[in-house]
């Protein structure tokens, strides 16, 4: 940090002590979750063993495979066992195949996490000219365009856009493969055109959606009075933009991308379907059709863990930003 | 003034993310599903970077080897197999992959009568208590092990004990390995459907012991089948790769170097792959676009009669359904093609009772009820005092043809006065209800059926398992029983035809259809057929 900031009276004590409440709500929030997560997937009807059973069920064997498994006892005693093994970092095995949690869900985070940033790129390259082009030349042709393709992006239902990009790149242009991922591992040029229809799925209805955020948030800062100065002074608009605006408006704008990041994180299940995408939702959505418990807390657990990081590192950024964050 | 550097904390932060992705995704073996099959022939860049073990790279090296020999088969599924331990997996996306690795003591043949497998021949004592299994001389395990008697023993005690098969086995009193090549089943009753209970699917393979002491076999699995397991990931999906020791060796089987079998669960991506030709074949064609892929240049659609069957039962412990006057008039009132149409768009062929024709050895040909006869459907409603019925069906949108089922029938069942309530919940849901009785009505199918004992016994029989609708006559009971144990296969069909009769006419279950199996894939591959018992099998394939 090559920049000091006027610090106050709190110093930089203020910094540690709001990491330290942020980090401590965060903890509550874990907890939080994992209860109503427990709880959830225990009150529904349905468990795993029956879903391994199937349609030939025993009662018998049914009865004798939940005492092996411990669905057995008391749901609150299952729960501080869970409670006390993940504490230690042990998310316990999958009823489904009997492999560790934590392993499933790590072969699966780069997927979900890879497909994730590269649409926030994507939503960011197109958000943020779009939105300042389009706040700068409020009431143009251009300003109405981008309204109208970025209501488009919002309305478009994310499982169509998919389908119709594979229909056109796949099948019909035959530019990039229809589904599937390549790690990184296996060479660049794969692992970008796999990435490309599945990010771009994604990451333009979230830029259709941060752009709407930035143009506000631009606009708003250009009525302020001291943009009035600053053309009074006789600065170009985009010296205006530049200098005075986007510094203003930049906070909205931090908030807005650290949400959707967390939504692209937790919210790309049908996306993941869609592109046979090994990702974290698609584990997810498979463990609630089995009722696989522990690898749906499991999961459920991590997104949670990863929004709730964003958010803390988008405060960080804030408290950067603007020191009266961390001081209130 | 706010710090103007600001903003590229975001892009670090998308950076940041973007290399611990990178870090994350350890070198693996090289994506084959693209190289061996783009047809837009570009060239593709195989960068293999950063093999972190010996393995994961002698696993890349073979991987690159059979690319180049251009006969890997990418094979399409819709579904993740939960496992690969055969003897405690129940997923049909499972057994596709294990199909290739292991074998049964004997199978099913293409027209579903028993032919040897690892069993080259066997005999049946003259009182038909003793079965006496010989096994095929020189055959390995995948780890280079002989199979030996014992192995057959120790992985029927294992789906015993253990697995979820164990009932295919309540006739079995003991089971024994005299010497390495022999094994001997005795009885306590005459079970002339034995094959197809010990050896009817995969379910049932044979197993070496040692993989299930090291605890790996629900993820390295080891067989004596045409293919051996080479890895799995959730990133590139199933690698098998020809077992050149396996026992139909000397017929030059396998033909392929290997299968990857990849899972694509949406269906019309799964069906994009198959026309951009990133994948060979797929394991579904969804029933709207079977006529449209048929006229397609370069695709075979395999389709035949399979042996599972659809139907709904109404719940026999429930006023009126008690009735078997009302069970009656249910199945007259609607119309088996138009259920099987709106279903399957015609990819099944209507049935009022459970065998289908293509099961030559059972099928009988019974169908007492008119399609849509609603006036003698009215003339039994009135006869048993009904009126202002309400029936709910049980169905899960997890088979979503149970639910267009329910739609059609409840259309057609207004011409009664019966109104239909749908109550569609997810399938894990459904078990629940339907083990609990909370249904007017459920609906489902039956699949992977051969003998007739596995239609009918725990489906209709007073005691049987899975007779959640609570169908009880003695007659039934003890044709069932009879048949059981009859070893004359005409006497024992005739025992069935009799049983299914009552069945039919007393509306236990109301029989709808048996759909068709259904494939697909581009005529590069050749040698393979779809089945009547869906068995996916690529011992004989050919790739061009």
């Amino acid at each position: 940090m090559g920049r000091t900031l006027p610090t106050g009276p709190h110093g930089s004590d203020g910094m540690t002590g709001f990491l330290v409440r942020r980090i401590l709500q965060m903890v509550l929030a874990l907890l939080g979750v994992s209860i109503v997560v427990f709880s959830l997937i225990h009150l529904v009807p349905g468990d795993p063993v029956r879903v391994a059973l199937g349609t030939r069920f025993d009662q018998e064997l049914y009865d004798l495979l939940r005492e092996r498994a411990g669905l057995d006892r008391p749901i609150i005693e299952q729960y501080f066992t869970w409670l006390g093994n993940a504490v230690t970092g042990d998310l316990g095995v999958s009823f489904r195949n009997g492999q560790p949690v934590t392993t499933l869900i790590l072969e699966r985070l780069p997927a979900t996490i890879t497909l994730a940033g590269a649409a926030l790129f994507i939503a960011v390259v197109v958000a943020l000219p779009a939105g300042i082009i389009s706040a700068a030349r409020s009431g143009s042709g251009l300003d109405y365009t981008v309204s109208a393709a970025s209501q488009v992006g919002i309305s478009m239902p994310d499982f169509w856009a998919g389908v119709m990009y594979i229909l056109l790149f796949s099948l019909t242009l035959a530019w990039l493969p229809s589904s599937g991922y390549s790690p990184l591992g296996n060479g660049v040029v794969e692992w970008v055109r796999h990435l490309i229809l599945p990010a771009m799925t994604i990451g333009l209805i979230s830029g259709s959606i941060i752009t709407r955020f930035v143009r506000s948030a631009v606009l708003e800062a250009l009525n302020q009075d001291y943009v009035l100065t600053a053309r009074a002074k006789g600065l170009t608009e985009w010296q205006i933009v530049r200098r005075h605006v986007l510094p203003n408006a930049w906070i909205p704008i931090v908030t807005v991308i650290g949400l959707q990041l967390g939504f692209l994180l937790g919210g790309v299940v049908v996306v993941e379907l869609i592109f046979a995408w090994p990702g974290l939702g698609r584990l997810a959505l498979i463990a609630v059709k089995d009722r696989d418990f522990t690898v749906l807390q499991g999961s459920v657990l991590y997104i949670a863990f990863m929004f709730l990081a964003i958010n803390l590192i988008v405060d960080i950024i804030y408290a950067r930003l603007d020191p009266r964050v961390r001081v209130s | 003034m706010r710090d103007p550097r600001a903003k590229w904390r975001i892009s670090i932060l998308v950076l940041v993310l973007a290399v611990a992705a990178a870090a994350c995704s350890e070198g693996e073996s090289v994506d084959v599903g693209d190289e061996t099959t783009t047809t837009t022939g570009e060239a593709t860049t195989e960068t293999t970077e950063g093999s972190t073990t010996e393995t994961t790279e002698a696993m890349t090296e073979t991987t690159e080897a059979m690319v180049d020999d251009g006969m890997i088969l990418v094979a399409a599924q819709g579904s993740e197999p939960d496992q690969l331990d055969p003897h405690m997996t129940s997923a049909y996306a499972s057994f596709q992959v294990l199909e290739n690795v292991y074998d049964t003591l004997v199978q099913p043949a293409a027209d579903l009568s028993m032919e040897p497998a690892l069993a080259e021949s066997w005999e049946i004592s003259e009182d038909n208590l003793t079965w006496t299994f010989h096994l095929r001389a020189g055959v390995t395990f995948h780890n280079g092990r002989e199979l030996v008697a014992d192995d057959v023993v120790y992985s029927f005690q294992r789906v015993i004990d253990e697995g979820l098969n164990g009932w295919r086995f309540a006739a079995v009193e003991s089971m024994d390995a005299p010497d390495d090549s022999t094994v001997v089943i005795t009885l306590t009753q005459p079970s002339p459907n034995l094959l197809v209970s010990i050896a009817g699917f995969k379910g049932m393979a044979i197993i070496p012991q040692e993989i299930v002491d090291d605890g790996s076999i629900g993820t390295n699995p080891v067989g004596t089948g045409p293919f051996r397991f080479v890895s799995q990931s959730p990133d590139e999906g199933i690698l098998l790769e020809k077992n050149p020791d396996y026992w139909r060796a000397d017929e030059g089987l396998p033909i392929l170097d290997g299968i990857l079998f990849r899972q694509i669960p949406d269906a019309s991506t799964k069906l994009t792959a198959l026309r951009t030709g990133e994948v060979h074949w797929i394991d579904s064609v969804p029933p709207q676009d079977i006529e449209s892929l048929e006229a397609e240049d370069g695709i075979t659609v395999g389709r035949v009669p399979g042996g599972d069957y659809h139907y709904f039962a109404l719940n026999q412990s429930r006023e009126p359904f008690d009735d078997v006057r009302v069970r009656q008039a249910i199945a007259m009132a609607i119309d088996r093609d138009e259920i099987a149409l709106a279903a399957q768009f015609g990819a099944a062929t209507p049935n009022e009772t459970a065998i289908p024709a293509s099961n030559a050895a059972w099928y009988y040909d019974y169908a007492p009820y008119a399609p849509a006869d609603i006036e003698g459907a009215q003339t039994l409603l009135d006869e048993a005092g009904v009126s202002d019925l309400e029936i709910e069906f049980l169905v899960t949108s997890d088979f979503p043809e149970t639910v267009t089922q329910a739609e059609v029938i409840a259309a057609e069942l207004a011409a009664l006065g019966i109104s239909v309530v749908i109550n569609d919940v997810d399938f894990s849901t459904w078990l629940d209800m339907e083990a609990n009785g909370e249904f007017d009505a459920f609906m489902l199918s039956w699949v992977g059926n051969i003998d007739p004992d596995d239609f009918y016994y725990a489906q209709h029989h007073s005691e049987g398992g899975f007779n959640f609708q609570g169908y009880s006559n003695s007659e039934v009971d003890e044709l069932l029983d009879a048949a059981r144990v009859e070893t004359d296969q005409a006497a024992r069909k005739a025992l069935y035809d009799q049983a299914a009769q009552l069945i039919v006419d007393e509306a236990s279950y109301i029989y709808l259809y048996n759909p068709d199996n259904i494939n697909a894939w581009r005529d590069e591959l050749g040698g393979y057929s779809t089945r009547g018992d869906n068995a996916i099998r690529f011992e004989e394939a050919t790739l061009n």
